[in-house]
């Protein structure tokens, strides 16, 4: 096990090395610089040439990402050459702050998800199931920025009430942090847990079909545990996959929705880089986001192996 | 979306009082019905919190490397230049007391006012001016204001509390230059440290009635009040939080949920919504920006003049405004809606301001393209009104035969194009501090001295821009600037279609604001809650 790790985390610096060097010539194939942000349509060639000097955009690309390389090895990620703040606290609190988001929206997804799917696959063909399936469709096919509009501007018709604006971290006040994510959450956590329970029918129905629960019901076992001990079991394992893509799906599209309530999360962080070229934010910024996707996956595999003794890992 | 400008200009009273004679005492008084800021309010009470809700976020804070107009709103109000643009095109003394002016017109002597103190708590003196003006006046130090101070050959401390300027020529906008729109005063040698120019958006230096208190990207910007600032009993408000909105329907239910205060809007489908709503207040203040076409001579056929000429003929500037901001501003000739009065040339003397689709296709037959021709309108990706606008110009351009093809970029792309002066034929949206020779000379007066942006290269209207820039006489100087103005309308480098209105939605405790027609926010500074 160890060793799998070990070997895993190594692949993985590989493939953060070489994401680094795609997103690094990605970031400098957009036209256009931070210099020509910043001083505009009216701007003076030796004012330019002096901020790219500064900002060593004068040297060549390979020589910017040696020397880029070197600072993150040792741990800087540098300042943010618009907002003039380090990068791995900005990074690191637009990370929490999509986390935070993240995380809610899978348990809420989870909690409405699952128990809705296998309410569905139990009644198969009847009333529960036919609503069930009505509910996944919408959500599956309501657009997220679509959900958040409407029950933002629903809130607001009906209670005269709306979220607060201003972002509050959760240790500062939790009344204020839960009232600004609270629609955010509800608005990702709906489109997923229709995901979610439809995979959970799906996965529950075909499993029914299947020898080792007609031989579980032959035997004698009682339903709950033919469920619970049998049945859940073996869809675990495709379970949690989904929990990991969903996880990632949320991390990496949640841009829109914190666009939308106007949290400062990691999309919304990447997107303003952008457009102000801010190239230490993007690089850093992006490669979090391979960096977690990749833990994502390596968790994901590791509990394969919690799921299911029989897996083997290697 | 980030906008980008030109600075401003000098002081109408100033050259009455010495109206190009030998030395001068200059002393600009309080310009009649303007006050610094905005007008002063009675009863007003002190302290509270003010959310202010902005769909532009500025990307950074430093008023020294970053030109972009989002920045320059919120700056104003914590970094200080010696003059103040008064909206009425006066120059108005703010850390400046008053000047004298040499008999050559080439050396400024400014007076300090007194008392002021830097928000680290040192007070200011002559050297933290002289430092500061010729920080940004050196091209290396990277500050988009560089050029527009090129004319300075010095800045020296004469003792505390006076300031030697000299210029390489004369140059009647050189006050309103020194103004809030790049840089500012702060304390000598503060660039000395590396780290300086990234700290600017952590803690402020400067004098202005406002203090930074904390910079969130993608969350806020946090003002509090300077308890040290200069003018006795202002600020009013303890603490104004800018908090970034990323898109307006969320702004909008936070406006009617109090959740926001005050915030400006642009878009006409946004303004609709906010209209009637019970609490809310809706304003409208005239601009110094200008929604245009620019015409690069660089792309063939636009270097012909005729072909020019032909296309302001076929524009019917009103239309494009009534589907692009919903009639939400002016319709414009050659000079913006808020300097019109001042500045502007009447309408009936501007050639081709009417439409006239036959001379136009007559114009466009003698250039060679009876039948037309093909041409690509650039607009910017995130300018809503562009969008509307596009099309709208596609249908009045294809009754001359012109067949427009519309290409949206990226602002980054947008500015590329234009720096490098490849713009061709585009939308622009550009505004102006109020002073002519700072609206026009930069953007239209021939390579080198200007920039020329549109490869205009017209020697009539270059040398106008250098007489405007140079007479002190503000008669004589209107009636240069209203010829400029008719040769620009004559030979068409660009066709400025409207002034977009600034458009202040405010809560009902929200008292005496009033938006500067820059657009900065000047007008928090005598803002209070009641």
């Amino acid at each position: 096990m160890g060793v799998y790790i070990a070997k895993r985390l190594a692949a993985s610096a590989v493939t953060a090395l070489l994401a680094s060097i795609v997103v690094f010539l990605l970031v400098r194939s957009v036209p256009g610089d931070v210099v020509g942000q910043m001083l505009g349509q009216t701007s003076d060639p030796v004012a330019a040439k002096a901020l790219r000097e500064f900002f060593g955009l004068d040297q060549p690309v390979w020589r910017q990402y040696a020397s880029w390389l070197g600072r993150v090895l040792a741990g800087d990620f540098g300042t943010s050459w618009t907002r003039g703040q380090p990068v791995m606290g900005m990074v690191g609190s637009a990370l929490g702050v999509t986390i935070q988001l993240a995380a809610a929206t899978l348990v809420l997804a989870t909690a409405i998800g699952v128990p809705l799917g296998i309410l569905a696959a139990i009644y198969e063909g009847r009333a529960p199931d036919r609503i069930v399936q009505a509910f996944n469709l919408l959500g599956l096919a309501a657009p997220v920025f679509w959900i958040g509009l409407m029950l933002l501007v629903g809130m607001s018709a009906s209670f005269d009430w709306s979220p607060p604006l201003m972002y509050v971290p959760l240790h500062e006040s939790v009344s204020e942090n839960l009232s600004m994510i609270a629609l955010p959450v509800l608005s990702l956590a709906l489109l997923q847990a229709a995901a979610y329970s439809q995979f959970v029918r799906q996965s529950i129905v075909s499993a029914l079909g299947q020898d080792y629960v007609r031989t579980a019901v032959a035997k004698g076992l009682s339903t709950r545990t033919v469920f619970f001990r049998h049945l859940l079991r073996n869809i675990g394992i495709p379970l949690v996959t989904f929990m990991g893509l969903i996880l990632i799906q949320i991390l990496g599209g949640a841009v829109i929705i914190e666009s939308l309530f106007a949290l400062p999360g990691l999309g919304r962080l990447l997107l303003s880089s952008i457009e102000t070229r801010d190239y230490p934010v993007l690089q850093a910024g992006l490669l979090v986001v391979v960096v977690i996707a990749m833990l994502v996956n390596l968790v994901v595999d590791l509990s394969y192996r919690i799921i299911d003794p029989r897996v083997r890992l290697s | 979306m980030t906008r980008f400008d030109i600075p401003g200009a000098v002081d109408r009273r100033t050259f009455l009082a010495f109206g190009g004679l030998a030395v001068a005492a200059a002393v600009i008084g309080p310009a009649g019905a303007a006050e610094l800021y905005g007008p002063k309010p009675t009863g007003a009470k002190t302290g509270g919190t003010l959310n202010m809700g902005l769909l532009v976020e500025p990307p950074g804070l430093d008023p020294f490397h970053q030109a972009a107009d989002a920045r320059i709103r919120l700056t104003v109000l914590i970094y200080q230049g010696l003059f103040y643009e008064s909206p009425d095109g006066t120059a108005m003394p703010l850390l400046a007391e008053g000047f004298d002016l040499s008999g050559d017109r080439l050396i400024y002597t400014v007076r300090l006012r007194k008392g002021v103190k830097f928000h680290t708590g040192q007070p200011m003196t002559a050297k933290d001016v002289a430092y500061s003006y010729n920080y940004i006046r050196n091209p290396k130090n990277g500050s988009p204001g560089a050029g527009d101070f090129a004319m300075i050959t010095a800045v020296e401390a004469v003792d505390d509390a006076t300031v030697r300027i000299t210029i390489s020529a004369p140059n009647a906008a050189l006050p309103m230059t020194l103004g809030n729109k790049y840089g500012g005063v702060v304390p000598a040698g503060y660039f000395d440290d590396p780290e300086a120019k990234t700290k600017l958006n952590q803690a402020s230096v400067g004098t202005g009635p406002f203090k930074l208190s904390e910079f969130k990207p993608n969350s806020n910007a946090t003002l509090v009040r300077n308890p040290d600032y200069w003018e006795p009993g202002v600020p009013y408000l303890d603490r104004i939080n800018f908090i970034f909105v990323p898109n307006a329907a969320s702004l909008l239910v936070g406006l009617r949920n109090k959740r926001i205060d005050i915030a400006t809007l642009a878009r006409p489908q946004d303004v609709k919504q906010v209209e009637g709503v019970a609490g809310l207040t809706v304003e409208r203040k005239p601009s110094f920006n200008q929604k245009a076409i620019d015409l690069g001579a660089e792309l063939k056929p636009l270097d012909d003049e005729r072909v020019r000429r032909a296309i302001a003929l076929a524009v019917d500037k009103d239309e494009i405004m009534r589907a692009s901001i919903g009639g939400l501003g002016n319709v414009i000739g050659t000079m913006v809606a808020g300097m019109q009065d001042s500045w502007g040339a009447p309408a009936d003397k501007l050639a081709n301001q009417k439409v006239d689709i036959a001379a136009a296709k007559k114009l466009l037959a003698e250039a060679g393209h009876p039948d037309g021709f093909d041409l690509t309108l650039t607009t910017i990706i995130g300018y809503d009104w562009m969008d509307a606008a596009g099309v709208i110009l596609r249908e009045q351009l294809g009754k001359i035969g012109i067949r427009l093809a519309i290409q949206r970029v990226e602002l980054g792309v947008w500015v590329k194009n234009f720096q490098s002066k490849q713009m061709g034929f585009t939308f622009n949206d550009w505004a102006t501090v109020p002073d002519p020779n700072l609206l026009f000379y930069r953007h239209f007066h021939k390579a080198p001295e200007g920039a020329d942006f549109r490869n205009w290269k017209n020697d009539a209207a270059s040398k106008l821009l250098d007489e405007g820039r140079v007479e002190s006489d503000p008669a004589k100087r209107r009636d240069i600037y209203v010829r400029y103005q008719q040769v620009m309308a004559e030979s068409v480098p660009t066709i400025m279609l409207f002034s977009a209105d600034h458009v202040v939605v405010r809560g009902q405790k929200v008292q005496n604001y009033d938006q500067h027609p820059t657009g900065w926010y000047y007008g928090l500074a005598r803002t209070w809650i009641s």
